[in-house]
């Protein structure tokens, strides 16, 4: 049976057992295909990008979710596994993204993870326009856009508003590998660019041969840090150098004896820059020695570690301008290292350092006083920006008791009843006690009740923003499926979906190997006490009708109506639109078209979309395009202040200075 | 998206580069709802909370408890009431004065100056009250302190020049300015929270503080920014009395 099947594939999928009751499976999705398009096809497309979604998080996703396709464990849509290679093949142009330990948690990685995550979803779609209809909903719908949201748990909206091309100044990569196009002939490159040996012969007194990685260390991350182990230093001498060195700097000379380059040297113990006589520094290193070289761009210093062990600050005053690759280089035969740019844990306890220097930027903050006012102004400060933050979003009821103990606050101080009190009563600006209406209403989901508040109220509002009045529509949409399916909840307490269309019973009839697992999971539901209405699944049509108690019955019809009226809306809706060729437009369509697909969103890849939170995002930027359209600024001070803050921040970033070490949302607003 | 940048390039007709970097970045109305939040609650705003937890649709953080003790604790800092602030503060958790001899001393130093306020008020008044506490309380403490002592001779010197408050140094009037127990109190809140395993400081706090640090800093640099960042606080005091006027009426008819 179809539902069966798929619900099977998805729980291999996500690698549970066959027991659970998850049955995301669309069994109404026939009454829907002319919305939809083949939407039949959907469900194991999206049971595949959840899965590779979820290890997608982790930074492995293309060869697990593909060797998983290739499986093909579905044999009646072979025809979608070409799809679905030809997929893998492009992403795995993309090499696997991972993060430092000691860069988990900063601006620079969450910058980098995003970018990645849209190079991802850039060839998703590339290759979806080649593919069907059906393949590029899926695509589009699940993988790309739920996983984006999931982590912040916004809504549908806020797609698309981030889904901007991607803009100019990308964030700087960090080293991953080795560069094969950036060494000395005689090195080879192994082990997919993170081992690098000597090949060739031995090389005359000053001729060496060294390779730089495949990008500069970003000066954004603020301190960067790599380890190299030597695997071997060859049959007779060590005369290893673990450095950087700009992008210029011959690669034919041992690191550390040019301008613009940095190194430690393994047979001395000496560094060296930019001279052919070293400088006493630390221990001599060979076999098995790990060496960790980093800098710290605020302080614009260098230091080296061995074995875990810090061996001190190496260099100062490197040029704030120069891009520093990290480099090695070797001249006996045999000499092999190998680098870790951070793809596992390091021997020195890097995280240790950046969390000091993080915590010192931090204690700096704290006391960074503003010059002009006296500390004690801060709470008055503050105060304005939260009245006013909370008038100008008309948190009216909010706004009026804050300010009333914060008159209170300040009677209390001044010791006198009567005080001059610095806090204005809040003004009952009817504009605020609409908007704030008008927020409430979309809050509670009452989506038809906003509109008519908005159109009464800002009749221009909505002509003007015809996004917003888009979103409206289709959040309205996503309500309405909010109702029935929790109707359906109440109607049917157990988790099986009951109701079903002869469509579906004909698509399941496709898929000759599907009894089996149907057999299979009914005894186990059997075996388990679990009531399980399927036996009787086929007659159910005739059942539903003859339903013993009268509310159910009640309930029954209303589900019904309910239903009708939402696929009713949804037909209304998608001809509206129809003639829009935006793409985000399209886009959200798609998701929220997809959601009727199943019976039991709750339990499918889609569920984020039927989160009340989703209702925020809507109610804030209909907000604000009210406050536009009355001359006032969409975003409050605090708002701004948030935005200068951030903006400032990434500005003293840029270069490796203190910014590089503060993640405004993460350290300050979370 | 369209509706942040209408209102700020109609303010700026020449935009700095820098500019556009501010309204790129979007915050989210979940983080700034939470910042809201986390300040109503740490610096006990009770009624405020509840409302905006309703209004904003968020959950009300779990430290009910603690809050309106809180908030008693704050008032009466703020009215000068010490000797009940610190029974209070004993009831709740008698560690935090004992471990913290400094916030132990600056409230009784509080106390010392509302009883030497007290006592210079009228010309009839007598200050052996205030000597009294001094020396029983305050002399003990201080003698193992120099920063303590200090404090402490500083307070004493107001018996002398009080209640002639026009002719006072800088020093003398800020101990009776309001802001003195602001502080202390604020001190207070924030040791209560840390004793609870709270974070002390309101997020809201650090979050000015970050900015005015991050904005000398990156003049310090020499970054390329404009002169002035302005918040828009005081615009949006202005404008809306205007638009606001004019509109209002206009929906009103439509209303009807």
């Amino acid at each position: 049976m179809y539902n069966r099947r798929s619900s099977y594939a998805a729980a291999v999928a996500s690698g549970s057992t066959g027991t659970n009751q998850t049955h995301p499976a669309p069994t109404r999705s026939g009454a829907f295909s002319h919305m939809l398009n083949s939407a039949h096809s959907t469900p194991h497309n999206l049971s595949h990008s959840r899965l590779s979604r979820s290890v997608d998080a982790d930074g492995h996703h293309s060869s697990m979710s593909n060797s998983w396709t290739r499986g093909g464990p579905l044999p009646s849509y072979s025809s979608q596994t070409g799809y679905w290679q030809g997929l893998g093949g492009s992403v795995q142009d993309i090499p696997p993204f991972f993060v430092p330990s000691y860069l988990r948690g900063s601006k620079h990685a969450e910058k980098l993870h995003e970018a990645h995550k849209a190079k991802l979803a850039a060839h998703r779609d590339a290759k979806s326009t080649h593919s069907s209809n059906a393949a590029s909903l899926s695509t589009s719908s699940s993988s790309v856009n739920l996983h984006k949201m999931a982590p912040s748990h916004r809504g549908l909206t806020h797609e698309i508003i981030e889904r901007t091309p991607p803009v100019a100044d990308e964030p700087a990569p960090w080293p991953t590998k080795w560069n094969d196009g950036d060494k000395f002939a005689q090195l080879d490159i192994e082990d997919n660019g993170r081992q690098a040996k000597f090949s060739g012969s031995q090389k005359t007194h000053d001729e060496a041969a060294a390779v730089r990685a495949d990008f500069p260390m970003p000066r954004q991350c603020g301190i960067y840090y790599y380890e190299i182990t030597v695997i071997s230093k060859g049959k007779d001498g060590r005369m290893i150098g673990v450095g950087f060195s700009g992008p210029k700097v011959a690669l034919s000379r041992i690191p550390g004896w040019e301008p613009d380059s940095y190194a430690y040297h393994g047979d001395d113990g000496q560094i060296f820059s930019n001279t052919t006589s070293g400088k006493p520094f630390g221990n001599k290193f060979g076999t098995l020695d790990v060496i960790g070289c980093g800098i710290n761009f605020r302080t614009n210093t260098a230091f080296f570690t061995k074995n875990g062990q810090f061996q001190g600050t190496a260099f100062r005053d490197l040029k704030p301008t120069m891009q520093y690759y990290p480099t090695v280089g070797m001249k006996k035969p045999g000499e092999t290292l190998r680098a870790n740019f951070g793809q596992e844990p390091f021997a020195y306890d890097i995280d240790k350092m950046v969390q000091d220097e993080k915590a010192a930027i931090q204690a700096e903050i704290a006391r960074a006083k503003s010059s002009d006012k006296a500390a004690t102004n801060e709470t008055d400060f503050i105060h304005q920006l939260i009245g006013q933050y909370l008038a100008h979003d008309g948190y009216v009821e909010t706004a009026r008791a804050f300010a009333d103990e914060a008159i209170e606050e300040a009677r209390a101080l001044a010791n006198d009843e009567d005080a001059d009190i610095p806090y204005p009563e809040t003004v009952e600006d009817l504009d605020a006690l609409n908007r704030q209406k008008i927020r409430t209403a979309i809050l509670d989901g009452d989506i038809d009740k906003a509109l008519k508040h908005t159109t009464a109220y800002y009749p221009s509002v909505l002509r003007d923003n015809e996004n917003i009045y888009f979103k409206l529509r289709c959040r309205k949409f996503i309500e309405m499926i909010r109702r029935c399916n929790e109707m359906t909840a109440q109607c049917h307490p157990v988790p099986t979906p009951p109701s079903k269309r002869s469509t579906a019973s004909t698509l399941n009839k496709r898929n000759s190997t599907a009894t089996d697992e149907y057999d299979f999971e009914m005894e186990l539901d059997e075996q388990l006490g679990v009531h399980n209405p399927t036996p009787s699944w086929d007659n159910k049509d005739d059942d539903e009708e003859l339903d013993d108690e009268d509310d159910m019955e009640d309930k029954e019809i209303k589900l019904q109506q309910l239903t009708q009226d939402t696929i009713t809306y949804g037909m209304e809706l998608r001809q509206e639109f129809a003639n829009d060729q935006r793409r985000e437009v399209k886009r959200a369509l798609e998701d929220t078209f997809a959601l009727i697909a199943y019976e039991n969103v709750r339990e499918s890849t889609l569920a984020p979309l039927l989160e009340t939170a989703g209702r925020v995002p809507v109610a804030e930027e209909l907000n604000s395009a009210i406050l536009v359209s009355l001359g006032k600024s969409s975003s409050a001070a605090l708002e701004r202040l948030v935005q200068i803050t951030e903006a400032l921040v990434t500005e003293l970033a840029d270069d490796g200075g203190p910014g590089a070490f503060i993640n405004v949302r993460r350290d300050f607003l979370q | 998206m369209s509706s942040s940048t209408v209102s700020v390039s109609a303010a700026t007709p020449t935009r700095h580069p820098f500019q556009r970097k501010i309204d790129d970045v979007k915050p989210s109305k979940t983080d700034i709802n939470f910042v809201i939040m986390d300040y109503l609650v740490s610096e006990g705003y009770p009624r405020a909370a509840e409302k905006f937890a309703k209004e904003a649709n968020i959950q009300l953080p779990l430290e009910e408890e603690s809050i309106q003790c809180r908030v008693e604790i704050r008032q009466a800092i703020h009215v000068g009431d010490i000797d009940t602030a610190i029974t209070k503060i004993n009831d709740l958790n008698p560690q935090i004065l004992d471990t913290d001899p400094a916030l132990h001393f600056a409230l009784l130093r509080l106390q010392l100056i509302e009883l030497i306020r007290a006592c210079t008020s009228s010309a009839t008044s007598d200050i052996t009250p205030a000597l009294n506490f001094a020396s029983s309380q305050l002399a003990p403490r201080a003698a193992t302190n120099l920063d303590f002592l200090k404090d402490l001779e500083l307070t004493m010197s107001l018996l002398i020049f009080l209640p002639a408050t026009s002719t006072l140094q800088k020093e003398l009037t800020d101990l009776l300015d309001p802001c003195l127990r602001r502080n202390v109190a604020s001190k207070v809140n924030e040791a209560i929270l840390t004793s609870m395993g709270a974070r002390g400081e309101a997020r809201m706090r650090s979050l000015v503080r970050l900015r005015h640090w991050a904005e000398s800093k990156a003049r310090a640099a020499g970054k390329d920014i404009p002169p002035a960042l302005p918040l828009g606080l005081q615009d949006a005091d202005e404008r809306p009395s205007d638009s606001n006027g004019n509109n209002g009426a206009a929906a009103d008819i439509m209303v009807q």
